[in-house]
């Protein structure tokens, strides 16, 4: 019995160890931080106030929701209080599905703020007062370690007036942040009912629009089979979901409660009634003909990117490769074509894969997102920079690279044309021409088989024209016989490629700070030298072996110089915080921001935009900017935000994904209650947008016609 | 004679697939599916041996503060010996996979059982997850009992008190007893089905 203790008293200390007990309102206990978050330190009588407790986690722990699903356990506060103090039950936000194995557990990784109220009672003692919090909870990865800890929060217990004593502005920047991500009440207007079938529930919810991403975390242990797969059936107005139920369950509840998370992180309270719910169409969820039509204008699409500017340098090379096979046999030219089309194939089925996969592994992306990593912003600048050398003639890449081979010169060309295809690929995404804004929003919320065909029909479109040259040889006999003027128009060419060249650089710069323009200008110099290694002593093994050695360095540096000298974000605002547009009317975006602006009655116009997005820049410069544009914003009182995704946000992905989309540029024009905004073409003229302000609902008060409403 | 040594492979591997389709998964109210596992010396025990009398089973992993709570306060061991005393069968299941937490070797397990005074009838070793997947145990405590019959009558938490401190063992309701004293006394069990807590079980990913 005595080893017995021993053992008992050892362990005991070691289960205690994380035990934090100081008087303070934060704790750093095993694998995570927490804390109560009260902005505030006044505590008027009568008037609750919003505060919370906030846990930040280690890298791949979590904790959990108050139904932690297979195991695990929700966080637990106990209060010791004043008298005529109290303190209201923890609010649990949405949380995640977090598998483990052949588990399903429910919770938060990261950061998580479970916000309540406190009040103090009219007859509360006013001055100041401690209020005394136990907390509990259980923290795990592969393992769980059970923590607790004791915190205190000054208070100050005032009656009388409300006044407001901020103690802590990172305490309120965190409730502003965190508290708002609680499940909304379903409005009454929609409506939940489930029926139980053989082997669960189908759970069917109408949100007025069509719903392809749902997530149902049921408030009750016990009810569902946690790790079966929920299938989503969308319907016209909603969707309808395939909900396995435990094994163990012997009889249908009453009701089926919950929190059910839709695309662009919509979070309802669902309390699902028994009723009548039609059995999903077994057919795959989308309708063959949408498809067809999408992929249609997703081929229409393609086609209209050569024409646009970021391509058009690499269409610009192609065109000159095909003069300068013109002398070879014609199938040698078919063969290009083909090899052209494959690599633009290759590159958009290669893009698109790992958009899926990173999504699927819970990464919030859009179209467009390499451009939101600035390595390989670098790397691109890098790559056309010494493209552009060699086009100026400071050296000849296939005369170095090759001569080693001698007859390698035949395969090279092949090689060439795949990679122009892949360039052209990387350089176009940015430029999502008109109709690939849908498009492109559409197939990413299909199946993978359904996105795989309209990417195909978007790279096909952007092949086309090169391939019909290619394929139609009385259209090449056209083209003029090789000679000197093809020297000059490659060098004309470079102009474009170094053009693009300060487009990037201008990006990079733009969005990561003055640091790294001293990177990306000594990378260019190093790219130079290599070239003049190149070009000054051409064929020789030691001059090839210092230019790779040199572009080797300048590699290196594309890849680590983003790392060690980027400028935060936040620093990067303060230091120049004015709008790019240069009208002061431009705020940056939040969804609070918006729906502030929509309770104070005014309309608002969101412009979602990136640095690295040409179509952007271009709408913003021809028509956003323009003074009648902005007189009329003005005076119908319209809220301007400038919503910017040059670097990843996860919060405009998710209100991209809301509206459909998935990428920029996105114009939202909202006004009040209009559940979802008009949502602008991707091509803006000044009419497009005077025409939409002028639609907007006439009794929208403007500021000098809402005081005098008072009748005297 | 090569399709017939194809339809020979074929025929092996539905074989070998048939036990775990038919083996479905263990439903309180039905009869438990059958087993036969090894244990920490090495015997093996099916279920089908103990028909007649109730059994046991205890899902465990000597690395869980939720299991530890158990063991640190001697609750389990005595849970162990009074049930083992009135002719229960008592089997401690470990099915933490290699080199997940939990997962220990024959001489380490039985080093084990000495030093905490345990006393289960045997545990048995299970890495490969085989019998917790089909029992579907999701967590360290977690435990079953079945019937005379082979019925399965019990499965879920061992009380009332889903916390790792010590002092919540006193004054909580053990649904374990719970469900061996009603069953015995020939009264149907009134919570046979709970929501067990503490740790996930460990399996291989």
């Amino acid at each position: 019995m005595r080893r017995f203790q021993l053992i008992f008293a050892l362990v005991a200390v070691f289960v205690a160890a994380p035990l934090a007990c100081a008087a303070s309102n934060s704790a750093d206990v095993a694998h995570l931080h927490l804390q109560l978050v009260f902005p505030n330190q006044n505590l008027n009588t009568g008037t609750p106030v919003n505060v919370g407790l906030y846990f930040k986690l280690e890298s791949g722990w979590h904790v959990y929701w108050k139904n932690a699903g297979d195991s695990g356990e929700p966080p637990r506060i106990q209060w010791t209080l004043p008298a005529g103090i109290t303190a209201s039950a923890l609010q649990f936000p949405a949380p995640t599905r977090l598998p483990l194995g052949p588990l399903m557990d429910f919770g938060y990784e990261n950061e998580v703020l479970f916000p309540f109220t406190v009040q103090a009672a009219a007859t509360a003692k006013t001055g100041s007062a401690i209020l005394h919090a136990k907390v509990d909870w259980l923290v795990c990865r592969e393992v769980c370690i059970p923590g607790k800890a004791e915190l205190d929060e000054n208070v100050n217990v005032v009656s009388g007036t409300p006044v407001v004593n901020l103690i802590s502005l990172g305490d309120q920047q965190l409730l502003a942040r965190l508290a708002n991500q609680l499940p909304q009440a379903l409005p009454s207007s929609d409506t939940a009912i489930f029926q139980s079938t053989p082997t669960g529930f189908r759970l069917a919810v109408t949100t007025g629009q069509r719903e392809t991403h749902a997530e149902f975390f049921p408030e009750d242990e016990d009810i569902l089979d946690n790790p079966a797969p929920q299938t989503i059936a969308p319907t016209a107005t909603g969707l309808v979901l395939d909900l396995k139920k435990d094994a163990n369950l012997t009889a249908a509840p009453a009701q089926l409660k919950g929190v059910l998370e839709l695309a662009g992180g919509r979070n309802y309270e669902i309390v699902a009634t028994p009723g009548t719910v039609a059995a999903p169409p077994v057919a795959p969820a989308f309708a063959f003909g949408a498809l067809a039509s999408t992929a249609f204008f997703a081929f229409l699409g393609g086609l209209l990117l050569n024409l646009m500017p970021c391509v058009f340098p690499v269409l610009f090379l192609k065109g000159l490769a095909l003069v300068q096979s013109g002398s070879e046999e014609r199938h040698k030219l078919r063969a290009h074509g083909v090899v052209y089309t494959v690599g633009i194939l290759v590159s958009f089925w290669a893009l698109v894969g790992a958009l899926l996969i990173l999504r699927a592994a819970g990464a919030t992306l859009g179209w467009g997102f390499q451009f939101q990593s600035p390595v390989f912003l670098a790397l691109m600048a890098a790559l056309l920079f010494f493209l552009g050398l060699s086009l100026a003639g400071q050296f000849e890449i296939g005369l170095t690279l090759t001569s080693a081979g001698g007859a390698l010169a035949a395969k090279q060309g092949y090689a060439g044309s795949f990679f122009t295809g892949v360039l052209a690929v990387i350089v176009a995404t940015p430029c999502t021409a008109p109709f690939m804004g849908t498009a492109i929003g559409y197939a990413l919320a299909q199946p993978a088989a359904a996105t795989f065909t309209i990417f195909t029909a978007l790279a096909l479109g952007l092949a086309a024209p090169y391939i019909a040259l290619t394929l139609q040889p009385a259209w090449t006999s056209v083209l003029p016989k090789p000679g000197a003027w093809m020297d000059i128009l490659k060098q004309a060419v470079s102009v474009p490629i170094f053009g693009t060249v300060i487009w990037l650089t201008w990006v990079v710069v733009d969005a990561y700070g003055a640091n790294l323009l001293l990177a990306l200008l000594s990378i260019f110099l190093l790219l130079a030298i290599a070239g003049w290694f190149l070009g000054r002593w051409p064929a020789r093994r030691w001059a090839t072996l210092v230019a790779v050695l040199l572009l080797l360095t300048a590699l290196v540096a594309c890849i680590t110089a983003p790392r060690e000298l980027a400028t935060s974000p936040a620093l990067l605002r303060s230091e120049g915080s004015a709008p790019r547009s240069g009208a002061g009317a431009w705020q940056p975006w939040s969804n609070d921001a918006v729906q502030h602006a929509l309770a104070a009655g005014q309309p608002v116009f969101v412009d979602f935009t990136a640095s690295w997005c040409l179509s952007c820049q271009v709408n913003e410069r021809v028509a956003l900017s323009q003074p009648e544009v902005m007189q009329a914003f003005g005076e119908r009182n319209v809220a301007l935000f400038k919503a910017d995704w040059t670097r990843e946000d996860p919060a405009i992905t998710q209100e991209l994904t809301a509206l459909g989309r998935s990428g920029v540029p996105v114009y939202a024009l909202y006004s009040e209650g209009q559940n979802n905004p008009r949502l602008l073409p991707q091509v803006l003229t000044p009419g497009i947008v005077l025409d939409a302000i002028n639609k907007l609902p006439a009794a929208v008060a403007t500021p000098t016609s809402a005081s005098p409403s008072k009748q005297q | 004679m090569k399709s017939l040594s194809f339809l020979a492979g074929l025929a092996a591997l539905a074989v070998a697939l048939v036990p775990v389709a038919a083996g479905a998964q263990a439903v309180v109210g039905s009869p438990a599916p059958a087993f036969t596992a090894t244990d920490s010396h090495g015997q093996t025990h099916s279920l089908q041996e103990y028909r007649g009398k109730y059994v046991v089973l205890e899902w465990h992993n000597q690395g869980c503060p939720y299991t530890k709570k158990h063991y640190v306060s001697g609750n389990m061991q005595s849970l162990q010996k009074e049930w083992t005393t009135k002719g229960v069968v008592w089997f401690t299941v470990i099915s933490s996979a290699p080199g997940e937490q939990g997962y220990v070797t024959d001489a380490e397990e039985n080093a084990y059982l000495e030093q905490m005074h345990a006393a289960p009838t045997a545990v048995l070793m299970d890495p490969e997850g085989k019998l917790g997947h089909l029992f579907s145990a999701k967590t360290t405590p977690e435990m079953y009992v079945i019937d005379p019959e082979g019925k399965l009558i019990y499965e879920g938490a061992i009380d009332d008190r889903a916390t790792p401190e010590t002092s919540d063992i006193k004054g909580a309701d053990n649904y374990l007893n719970d469900a061996l004293m009603e069953s015995m006394s020939g009264k149907p069990v009134a919570h046979a089905y709970t929501r067990s807590y503490g740790c996930s079980v460990k399996y291989a990913n």
